[in-house]
């Protein structure tokens, strides 16, 4: 862009008998800019800009329709006290928790398996984690179109494999009780980054430390909780806050499935249980068009990722000392 | 050597038991998207196109022919490309001539910069979307192509990869083709640029598949059908035929092959950049 110009400066710049000292010079800082530009435009607009005005917006009653008021706490306390006014508030908090507490786990322990599996063997090993791994690719669109047809209650091929073994059919989508299981059981499905990190982490275990286990007579179970597990300690840590993080904003996925009655119309699934914090939040800001209540959960989710994070922090440095 | 494969026999069973449970559905997926509308319904499911009556071999096309013409997946799936193949490559210059400023290029300010942008990393998108789409509305590129690539054309998270890889070169090589009289955007294009092919290819392949099926954005910022992406059109085909699987199913494969491909040509490349970075979630 700007190179042509730039270029040629330091052929004019160093002086005779001076060594250049390098990384000074007016071209260095008005080159640095130049380069950062695009980004701070971009930084500026659609990062900054957006956060300090979603902050603003949720102490406002902005409807799209009338410039926004000023309304100071009172979407806040209306989204935490009134019932009447956000009936499925609290519902969608406990939907979100209740998912994180069970995919986040069941992710885990089947990443952790499959890392532990593709580790034992040598032959296959990269055709292994290239299967494993497919689910990750696949679009929140896709997962959850394929997903709503597997669970399909008359024709899916959940309820046919599960009738092998003798259980009878169940309407996993349609029945309260079941969604979130069914959706955790998806999110297990996509396990393959946690896989591929917990390999990553398994390789970082150094061959001695197993071999003086072997020494000391230790079996394999008792080598994986005394040596594997505490070994992994730091990356299972890692893949709890991150799988959390994520696991909180579940979205993409719970809308395709729980969408119907044509074009872009979505539920909460059947009473509300797939009702996901994040997809309360759309409903809010792109349905009703609340945008001062849709902005102020969005930052109580915020404030909430943001202790997870500082929790992560505090944990390494414990780890560092 | 025998009785040590004999004895890694559970693994590998094991392993092809879970493969499976990753890999069915996607053949499901396939075997429905061929399948005769009159061959969907059938008491035992069948991972193969069979004719319902016969159990012959029965495929067709005319599903794909039907999602890609009247479902409008054909003209969301060029979409589709048409989003990628400009913002992919215009976000990685952009990302990287900020990180290689970033870690290579000293001015006042850069550092206390760089924590602000990595503090901006934290905030979850959800949180930003209603302004965003509100400051794209204020730009006129609301339902627009270009308010589908404009307000996604950086990734602080990508400047920090970049940055943090571009910072473990060695710097003799850019100190001696500075004394040589070298410009900076010479060393960036000469110097910098093929010793990070690696990293370079890392990024721009996961912000492909990330914004190949990235459906939240396009949601919220279009609402002419004629700028639908490939998601978003697969979405609302789900929603419009929720009864009719195979037609479901066809979209879902046109969405799932091209990342794939990709994951099958690069699979190595993508491991390894995981492995240190994990994927953009």
């Amino acid at each position: 862009m700007a190179s042509p110009v730039l270029a040629e400066r330091p052929a004019v710049e160093p002086r005779p008998g001076r060594r250049r000292r390098p990384g000074i010079g007016r071209s260095d800082q008005l080159i640095g800019w130049l380069l950062i530009t695009p980004a701070l435009v971009y930084f500026v607009v659609f990062l900054l800009y957006p956060a300090v005005a979603a902050l603003y917006y949720s102490f406002t009653d902005w409807n799209l329709r009338t410039a926004p008021n000023w309304v100071g706490f009172a979407n806040y306390t209306e989204l935490l006290f009134n019932d009447v006014e956000f009936p499925h508030f609290w519902k969608s908090v406990q939907v979100t928790l209740q998912y994180t507490l069970i995919a986040v786990p069941l992710t885990l322990v089947s990443a952790l398996a499959q890392a532990l599996l593709i580790n034992a063997i040598r032959r296959g090993s990269n055709t292994f984690r290239l299967l494993l791994f497919l689910p990750v690719v696949t679009a929140e669109a896709a997962v959850g179109a394929i997903w709503r047809w597997l669970y399909d209650p008359q024709y899916g091929l959940i309820n046919a494999a599960l009738g092998l073994v003798g259980i009878p059919k169940q309407n996993w989508l349609n029945t309260p009780e079941l969604v979130i299981p069914a959706l955790a059981f998806i999110a297990a499905w996509q396990c393959g980054i946690s896989m591929i990190i917990y390999l990553a982490g398994l390789k970082g275990i150094p061959e001695s430390i197993r071999e003086a286990a072997i020494i000391d007579g230790a079996g394999p179970v008792q080598r994986f909780w005394k040596v594997v597990v505490p070994m992994l300690r730091p990356t299972t840590f890692y893949l709890v806050v991150t799988g959390t993080i994520a696991a909180l904003q579940v979205f993409g996925l719970v809308y395709v499935i729980f969408s119907g009655g044509g074009g872009r119309s979505v539920t909460g699934g059947p009473e509300q249980s797939g009702l996901a914090y994040v997809l309360h939040i759309y409903l809010y800001a792109f349905r009703y068009d609340a945008m001062g209540a849709a902005c102020a959960m969005s930052f109580m989710l915020l404030v909430l990722i943001m202790i997870v994070t500082a929790l992560q922090f505090k944990f390494l440095k414990q780890e560092a000392s | 050597m025998i009785a040590r494969q004999v004895r890694k026999a559970p693994i590998y069973v094991a392993l092809v038991l879970l493969s499976l449970v990753s890999v069915v559905p996607f053949i499901w997926m396939l075997a429905t998207s061929f399948k005769h509308s009159s061959d969907i319904y059938t008491k035992v499911p069948s991972l193969l196109p069979l004719d319902k009556q016969t159990g012959e071999w029965a495929a067709t096309l005319e599903n794909y022919d039907h999602v890609l013409g009247i479902g409008g997946l054909g003209q969301a799936f060029l979409n589709s490309i048409w989003v990628c193949a400009i913002l992919v490559p215009a976000k990685l210059l952009i990302d990287a001539l900020a990180a290689y400023a970033f870690a290579r290029i000293p001015f006042p300010g850069r550092d206390k910069l760089f924590v602000v942008f990595l503090a901006g990393m934290m905030v979850p998108t959800i949180t930003l979307l209603v302004p965003r789409v509100h400051i794209t509305q204020v730009l006129g590129m609301y339902d627009t192509r270009w308010g589908l690539i404009l307000p996604n054309i950086a990734s602080v998270l990508d400047i920090f990869l970049l940055r943090q890889f571009f910072m473990s070169l060695p710097g003799e090589l850019e100190e001696a083709a500075r004394i040589d009289g070298a410009g900076r955007m010479q060393i960036f294009w000469r110097i910098v640029v093929p010793l990070s092919k690696p990293v370079l290819a890392v990024v721009t392949i996961t912000s492909f598949i990330f914004h190949w099926n990235d459906l939240v954005w396009p949601l919220v910022v279009t609402n002419d059908p004629e700028l639908n992406t490939l998601p978003l059109a697969l979405q609302q085909l789900a929603s419009t035929e929720s009864g009719r699987a195979y037609y479901i199913m066809a979209g879902a494969a046109l969405s799932v092959i091209p990342v794939i491909i990709v994951l099958l040509i690069f699979q190595r490349r993508i491991m390894q950049g995981i492995a240190f970075t994990g994927l953009k979630t």
